[in-house]
């Protein structure tokens, strides 16, 4: 109890934001909305997946730039951290929108701009790992990985408004779907969803966080 | 980027080159090699003539204007990833004396020039074969010319950085597919749409946003290519 008294306070707020998101999004009353009806509710825990992934993928970019000037392993390990917790969050996100996907649209992969990108995205993570994993000198792939990292990330961007200009997406509130845009979106759902998306953020930076202690303690270990 | 080289450099007894002339001599070293060598360019050659031969007997038949488009453009992606591959593999035993003589802005510059004349003589090649065996459906030739030289700018672009990335590991063949591919996708995505447009009698005025926007793709990949390669340089 000690200790937990001592953790920092955006981590008292993701628990309190959390809570609050699990029980209100579940509980409190939406919107009735032709074909999404109590699905709605996904919105508090599959679209604040993205977010956090959006911001995970750009701590991990940031870090890797600042490895690339100081050269310090701190940074690097953070940088790689933040890229698995934010490709985690990104095959939750998958998941939990393919499934929803199912019920709303009726197939769990339909084209859909949104879902193709994130697809990408997700191979563009996943082959960051594979890189590292294929370079045996510490420093070098540290270095490669972290260019890799930075020109990957900025190559995401585009794709993410690129591809919504191709084709239509079925996600709500796009091309005339059931109006769930973020500008008239209920607002009893935002008095939900904007917390939901601040606490799964804070939560990802809260388990990247622990996880790079842990490597870099391991490190520390192995080199003293 | 010019700004960070020295505009000249002494390399001897009163010899002095200059920026453009460093460049200049790295291209044409570049093409000097792929003259002499000459089995790495006939390969990529024939590779292309293979697979558009196996497109055309397995496609022949089916080919609509959006197979067409797709088509070729799926095989100049492979062809590039094939041709562009070798950009610093070959370079192995040559790079520690280019530590002495050029800057890496300069070599990543000449690289990129390079490899941009050898992707688009590339895409000629595979444009002749392709539509003798495929049919030419093209009716706007300057603009689809101008879409695929930006596609092809992007493209080569992309690969050389790539190329650059794989050359430091340990599975290169593998590797510069497995970065390259999700890396490629938003040149390739607009470049696809743009020539299918075209093929299907928009006018250019109608596709003019989206040219820019692969332009502006083909930007990006440049600058990020300079910034980034001197870091995966020196080791």
């Amino acid at each position: 109890m000690g200790y937990l008294l001592k953790a920092d306070w955006w981590k008292w707020l993701c628990v309190v934001l959390l809570v609050y998101t699990v029980i209100a999004g579940l509980l409190m009353p939406v919107p009735r909305l032709h074909i999404l009806n109590e699905t709605i509710r996904v919105l508090h825990f599959h679209v604040p997946m993205w977010f956090g992934m959006i911001f995970l993928f750009l701590a991990s970019m940031i870090h890797a730039i600042k490895y690339l000037r100081s050269g310090s392993f701190v940074s690097d390990v953070y940088s790689n951290q933040l890229a698995y917790v934010g490709l985690f969050f990104g095959v939750l996100g998958l998941l939990s929108g393919m499934l929803w996907a199912k019920f709303a649209w009726g197939e769990y992969w339909s084209n859909d701009p949104k879902q193709n990108a994130s697809a990408v995205s997700m191979l563009i993570y996943l082959a960051y790992f594979v890189l590292r994993s294929s370079i045996q000198d510490e420093q070098q792939r540290n270095r490669i990985s972290s260019v890799y990292n930075i020109f990957a990330f900025f190559l995401m961007v585009p794709l993410l408004f690129i591809l919504p200009r191709m084709t239509d997406s079925l996600h709500p509130g796009n091309g005339g779907n059931p109006a769930l845009s973020i500008y008239d979106t209920n607002s009893s759902l935002k008095m939900v969803f904007y917390p939901a998306v601040i606490g799964w953020t804070l939560l990802g930076f809260w388990f990247a966080t622990i996880s790079s202690r842990l490597s870099i303690s391991k490190q520390r270990f192995e080199d003293a | 980027m010019l700004k960070v080289l020295p505009v000249v450099t002494k390399i001897g007894n009163g010899l002095y080159l200059c920026v453009v002339e460093r460049i200049l001599s790295l291209i044409k070293k570049d093409m000097t090699v792929d003259w002499r060598q000459q089995n790495p360019i006939t390969g990529i050659v024939l590779y292309l003539a293979s697979t558009i031969f196996a497109a055309y007997m397995a496609f022949s038949g089916y080919v609509s204007v959006e197979v067409w488009n797709a088509l070729f453009w799926i095989i100049l992606l492979f062809t590039a990833i094939n041709g562009l591959s070798k950009s610093f593999i070959q370079e192995e035993r040559r790079t520690h004396y280019y530590y002495f003589l050029c800057k890496p802005g300069e070599i990543i510059i000449a690289k990129l020039i390079y490899s941009f004349i050898y992707l688009l003589l590339l895409a000629l090649v595979s444009f002749v074969v392709y539509g003798v065996l495929l049919g030419n459906p093209i009716v706007n030739y300057p603009a689809f010319a101008l879409n695929a030289t930006l596609g092809c700018l992007g493209i080569s672009a992309a690969f050389t950085m790539v190329s650059a990335i794989a050359f430091r590991t340990s599975n290169r063949s593998v590797m510069m597919a497995v970065l390259g591919f999700p890396v490629i996708i938003p040149v390739l995505v607009l470049a696809i749409s743009n020539s299918f447009k075209l093929l299907d009698g928009y006018v250019f005025m109608q596709i003019q946003g989206n040219v820019g926007a692969l332009f502006s793709v083909d930007v990006i990949i440049i600058a990020l290519t300079m910034v980034l390669f001197p870091f995966t340089w020196k080791s």
